[in-house]
């Protein structure tokens, strides 16, 4: 009953479903190939809901037998075993491809405070580059983001590039982010935060030529006197 | 053979044709009473079982049926404001800017909607509802400890209007439901906010572990004579399954919110990570308890679905063994899931596979329910009446909320949707369509047996489609509206204007399923106050809780329905056990009775003597909130004076129990001559300690997982080496363990030969135990000095209580003694202590360990 | 409560499985076994492990007393098999992902 009309409304949902932090308009590999994984899991969703909704609707005909192989051991067991263990390895299948490995990626460090977002990568000259809210990454390729965090728990997420991870204190967290193309993508902090949280905004620059030569502006170098935190 | 009742319904899967436990139960003969006039039988007996008069009667009132509406009304009240909130919370985010609420006011809303919804409606409703329907069902007149249930109600009643005064002051918990560090710790939370949540809500779950332990006892002792385990109704099951999950699931979140209390109140450091602490053990803790949480909250709705679809269908259900077994599967499987609500907190691949595989696992036993539900339908004649369409809606509802569980147990997938309004949608559709449409259809259902009314036909359709449409219109796009990126806990979004048509119109959905619940109010205030007289049993129900007047009366059976009596359709029975045939008829002796069966086969064993009205619940439970009102404003001597006052009303509680009056045997039916509960073991008083011992072993539990969590996963700075190492304190631990395990022998010797010299043995072992765990005290580090320091002065602050409470118990038998109410025939207080004693030494022994090897790592 | 208690022992022993091997996994994790940690040696422990229990859930299948037919007999066997689905389903894993 519900199932239907949803799918009928597919096209004009996946419309709608742009956006610069949508998670169903893909940028690189790992948002890709979780976005096919929940295609894949909506449509299997629709075709199981519809398919209980049918049956309960048939319920309500004259009494019929009704044996306990078919309905528990064959549905409610082996059935949805089945379903449940396609959906669980396509999980994890598609885990260990996004996972972060050691074959030497670009590495940065985004560090996050209430609230905002430091992020450093290393610049042509070897130096560490800091910039606040924007982070830089290369473009085409695997970047590995070491997530810190300063006061309290947030999370890194760039929902067109990958998934999110926590920024956690005492803890350095690794994730992988991969843009198909240079061009700036926006993200957020994804684990409450306090006041600030709503607006714990940032944007990711993806570069064709890496590390990026930056206007001064763009980034402000190391600099001993400023602090971390503002 | 008996009629086909959903209790003894056709077997499972393997539908054998003989059913033996059904032979057995008729094995075991109670012959009938005599018929007496049922309204003499009514008069004897509510002059004895009913509540005092006026409002004092209400303040003193013990009897369940009592109780557990005034749970379920209250919860209703709290689901009410919790539902006002929301559409504060769904008025500021109808546009990109709202201006409605200001940032620190809406924190404050969205975590006390999500606070009292969980912890203030959902957990109060389904105690009330198994405490008000549990007796009945199961063919008994009360719960097995009155005075528990009051004390319960009492202390989710002053703790939930803590927490409301603190939204009106606007110093309400503003860090979310779940309350995370270090969010929530002194530095990022200053003020009392996060204190009200964390003392309020362990004031309120004072009456879950209360409800947990009398539920599990009444469901186990309390059954109707021949009433088998593995025959009793569905509804009993579920509510066993999610009893015993409270024993276990809420004492992770006690324990953690104990120590975060601590940690703001004295700076002891268990979460802090410049000292060793992790906030990731407050996720563990938090989680261990909040998924089994979010079962508790759904089985007693599965197990009101069990009951009312083959009632509806006139037809048994489908694998009646099936579902027991699929309980049995959801009250384990449910605690190996917590870490999928911390699936992006950077746990390995490999433990998240574990805990992803085990998170879609749970899908199989309701995928078993949900088909056994359909077949029931498919095998009888569903009648499309009110209680069915909310059903429906359930049906409609929760299966999508379960399939976007599934999805959500997709480790990849997770990382995308965790903390967006993804999940918002998801757990609206399992906590809506899997806990208030039962609840919902259960309500219509009972109706009748709570206010002796009909309904006043059309509102309550008019009021289901109105909810169901709001409902799925709120709800449906917000998953969308994660999907394209919106976080859950942001009031303004000025930046994304695509988000906007969504939000608006699950706002305006949101306001259509508020007046629809507001009309489904209406209909059950119409109902009770403007309904037509509604006739008995006006469903022609299979259980025992129609086989009784409508409405139903303070001890529900004037005699208690024998074998063969519970298991028929309720029409059959009613007449004889009005008319006293049944066992245990009227209360001839003044007193409360119930009677006491076994635990396997529901042998009939003893006759209990249940406390009558009493207001010492309510003082009781006044006394732990001027202590929580203290601890609150920070007056931390004075809070620990305010706990002689409740020391002194416990022991007053214990005096309670005291044997007083006719002690003689009980003719239960001709020829069944029981003994009272004094001369016989086990007492429920003993099942109850055993209840509560497996929830204190899970606080122990979650302390020392603690311990090991901060020694092997936290990556923080090493502890300075930990003093109490040293030859002295390993010495005096071992003479605390030993002093303590001779405490058992000396239990146990009072209790064999009613020794009042072991009892001061007893005594003195704890006493010394004491006075040298006060010396272990002082030799342990400064617990602000490091969180594993931290922990382990609180694992011996456990073992101190446990002790103080064991020489208390050994003081309580001396006075016993005295009084000379410990006799040959009569225990006392003496099983209970050693069992107690018994529990201290292990505890005592692993904390000793624990802190030993800490000390030497 | 001889059935209750045979009814829970086949998931019971699922729980302490799974709460062993996840812990195994935790230790390994925290390079308290020596810097390879999760290398190939530590990852044979746990799937021991997993295996030896999935063996004694076997075992338990098979010492369940035939008890008198009916729901007696049928409650713990389906425990049993409860417990042993779970742990095989919930912790094979150890095979195939990744670890830190
Ligand atoms: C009356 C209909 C309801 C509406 C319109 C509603 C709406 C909402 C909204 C808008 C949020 C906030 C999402 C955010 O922070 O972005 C929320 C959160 C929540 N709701 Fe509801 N809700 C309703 C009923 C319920 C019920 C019946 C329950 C539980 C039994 C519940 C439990 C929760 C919980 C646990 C949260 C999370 C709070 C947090 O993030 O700390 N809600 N709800
Ligand atoms: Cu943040
Ligand atoms: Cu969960």
């Amino acid at each position: 009953m519900r199932g239907l009309p949803s799918l009928l409304m597919l096209p004009l949902m996946l419309a709608a479903c742009d956006g610069p932090l949508s998670a169903l308009s893909p940028r690189g590999p790992v948002a890709a190939e979780i976005a096919w994984l929940w295609w894949a899991m909506l449509a299997g969703a629709a075709v199981l809901t519809v398919l209980v909704l049918a049956l309960l609707a048939m319920g309500f005909g004259a009494p019929r037998p009704a044996r306990a192989r078919v309905w528990i051991h064959g549905m409610g067991l082996w059935f949805s075993v089945a379903v449940l263990t396609a959906v669980l390895a396509a999980g994890l299948w598609v885990g260990e491809r996004i996972l972060p490995r050691d074959d030497g990626a670009v590495t940065v460090h985004a560090h996050a405070w209430q609230w905002g977002w430091t992020f450093t990568h290393t610049g042509p000259d070897g130096a560490e580059v800091r910039s606040d809210n924007l982070l830089h990454i290369p473009a085409g390729q695997p970047v590995d983001v070491l997530v810190t965090a300063e006061d309290v728990i947030h999370s890194f997420w760039v929902p067109q590039l990958a998934g999110k991870l926590d920024a956690i204190p005492g803890r350095t967290n690794r994730t992988r982010i991969v843009a198909d193309s240079p061009g700036t993508y926006a993200g957020l902090c994804a684990e409450f935060c306090g006041l600030g949280h709503a607006r714990m905004r940032f944007n990711v620059e993806a570069h064709a030529e890496w590390p990026p030569l930056l206007a001064a502006d763009d980034a402000d170098t190391a600099d001993p006197d400023r602090e971390v935190r503002p | 053979m008996t009629d086909a009742t959903q209790g003894a319904a056709s077997g499972g899967p393997d539908e054998s044709p003989a059913r033996p436990g059904v032979q057995e139960a008729e094995e075991l003969a109670i012959p009938r009473n005599p018929p007496r006039p049922a309204l003499a039988l009514h008069r004897e007996l509510h002059r004895v079982w009913a509540n005092d008069r006026g409002l004092w009667g209400q303040l003193t009132a013990v009897n369940h049926t009592t109780l557990g509406l005034r749970f379920m009304g209250t919860a209703l009240v709290f689901f009410a404001i919790g539902g006002l909130l929301s559409m504060l919370i769904r008025a500021q985010l109808a546009t990109h800017d709202g201006a409605f609420l200001d940032t620190e006011l809406y924190n404050q809303i969205f975590t006390m909607h999500g606070s009292i919804m969980m912890f203030l409606f959902a957990i109060p409703m389904l105690e009330g509802l198994g405490i008000w329907l549990l007796p009945k069902m199961l063919g008994t007149r009360d719960m097995a400890f009155p005075r528990l249930t009051a004390l319960g109600y009492w202390c989710y009643l002053f703790g939930g209007l803590i927490m409301l005064t603190a939204l009106l002051f606007g110093v309400a918990p503003r860090d979310g439901w779940f309350m995370y560090t270090p969010l929530s710790d002194a530095t990022h939370s200053p003020g009392i906010n996060a204190d009200v949540w964390l003392l309020g809500v362990t004031f309120v779950e004072i009456s879950a572990m209360a409800a947990a332990v009398e539920i599990t006892v009444t469901i186990l002792r309390q059954r109707a004579p021949g009433m088998k385990l593995t025959e009793m109704p569905l509804f009993a099951w579920y509510m066993l399954g999610t009893s015993v999950m409270m024993l276990v699931g809420f004492p992770p979140l006690i324990a953690a919110s104990v120590l975060l209390e601590v940690e703001r109140a004295f700076d002891w450091p268990f979460f802090d990570v410049v000292r060793g602490g992790d906030p990731l053990l407050w996720q563990h803790l938090f989680w261990l308890f909040g998924h089994p949480e979010v079962y508790i909250i759904f089985l007693p709705a599965a197990g009101v679905l069990s009951t009312l679809i083959p009632a509806l269908c006139r037809t048994p259900i489908l694998g009646y063994n099936a579902i027991v077994a699929a309980v049995l599967a959801l009250v384990f499987l449910s605690f190996g899931l917590w870490v999928h609500h911390m699936f992006t907190v950077g746990i390995p691949h490999m433990a998240l596979a574990f805990f992803s595989a085990a998170s879609v696992l749970v899908a199989v036993p309701t995928a078993v329910q949900v088909f056994a539900w359909i077949g029931t339908m498919w095998k009888g004649q569903p009648e499309l009446k009110l209680p069915m369409y909310h059903i429906l809606g359930f049906f409609l509802t929760f299966v999508m909320g379960g399939l976007t569980g599934v999805m959500l147990a997709i480790v990849p997938f997770n990382w995308q949707a965790h903390d967006t309004a993804f999940v918002t949608a998801h757990l609206h559709y399992v906590l809506i369509g899997g806990f208030v449409f039962p609840m919902m259809a259960a309500a219509t259902w009972w109706m009748p047996l709570i206010f002796g009314k009909r309904r006043i036909k059309g509102l309550g359709e008019a009021a289901f489609w109105v909810i169901l449409i709001g409902f799925h219109g709120t709800f449906f796009i917000m998953h969308l509206t994660g999907l394209m990126g919106m976080p859950r806990r942001i009031d303004v979004y000025p930046d994304n204007p695509e988000w906007v048509w969504l939000n608006l119109t699950s706002s305006i959905f949101g306001f259509v399923l508020t007046i629809g619940f507001a009309m489904f109010a209406l209909d059950m205030i119409l109902q009770a106050t403007l309904g037509k007289r509604s006739a008995r049993d006006p469903w022609g129900a299979p259980t025992l809780d129609w086989a009784m007047p409508v409405p139903s009366t303070s001890y529900n059976f004037a005699s208690l329905p024998g074998p063969g009596m519970w298991a028929r359709v309720a029409a059959d029975v009613v007449l004889p056990l009005a008319r006293g045939e049944g066992v245990l008829p009227g209360a001839p002796r003044g007193r409360r009775e119930v009677l006491v069966t076994s635990v396997g086969g529901a042998r009939p064993q003893h006759v209990a003597l249940l406390p009558g009205n009493t207001a010492l619940p309510l003082w009781l439970a006044a006394s732990i909130g001027v202590f929580v009102l203290l601890m609150l404003a920070g007056a931390y001597a004075l809070a620990g004076i305010a706990l002689i006052p409740v020391a002194v009303l416990v022991w007053v509680w214990g005096r309670g129990l005291a044997p007083a009056g006719d002690l003689s045997p009980v003719e239960a039916a001709p020829g069944l001559r029981l003994p009272i509960h004094h001369h016989a073991r086990p007492s429920l008083s003993q099942s109850g300690l055993f209840a509560l011992l497996v929830a204190d072993g899970a606080l122990l539990a979650s302390l020392v997982f603690g311990l090991a969590f901060l020694s092997v996963v936290t990556v923080g700075p090493v502890p300075a080496p930990a003093g109490g190492g040293g030859a002295d304190t390993v010495t005096l631990l071992a003479v605390v363990v030993a002093a303590v395990a001779l405490g058992v022998g000396a239990a146990g010797r009072a209790a064999r030969r009613r020794s009042v010299a072991w009892a001061g043995v007893g005594l003195a072992l704890n006493l010394l135990a004491l006075a040298l765990l006060a010396v272990v005290l002082g030799g342990l580090d400064d617990p602000t000095r490091h969180a594993r320091d931290a922990l382990r002065a609180v694992l011996a602050a456990y073992v101190v209580v446990h002790v103080l409470v064991a020489a208390a118990m050994s003081a309580f038998a001396l006075d016993q003694f005295r009084r000379a109410e410990i006799t040959a025939e009569v225990a006392g207080v003496l099983p209970a202590w050693r069992h107690w004693q018994g529990f201290t030494a292990v505890a005592s022994a692993l904390v000793a360990v624990a802190v030993i090897a800490q000390a030497g790592a | 409560m001889r059935l209750l208690a045979l009814f829970i022992a086949g998931p019971a022993l699922w729980a302490v499985l799974f709460a062993a091997v996840y812990a195994l996994h935790g230790i390994g994790c925290a390079g308290l076994t020596g810097p390879e940690s999760l290398g190939g040696l530590w990852r044979l422990v746990m799937a021991g492990v997993w295996i030896a229990g999935l063996g004694a859930h076997v075992a338990l299948l098979r010492a369940l007393p035939a008890g008198r037919g009916g729901a007696d007999r049928w409650l713990p066997l389906t425990g049993g098999w409860i417990g042993l689905g779970a742990s095989a389903f919930t912790l094979f894993p150890v095979l195939i992902a990744t670890s830190c």
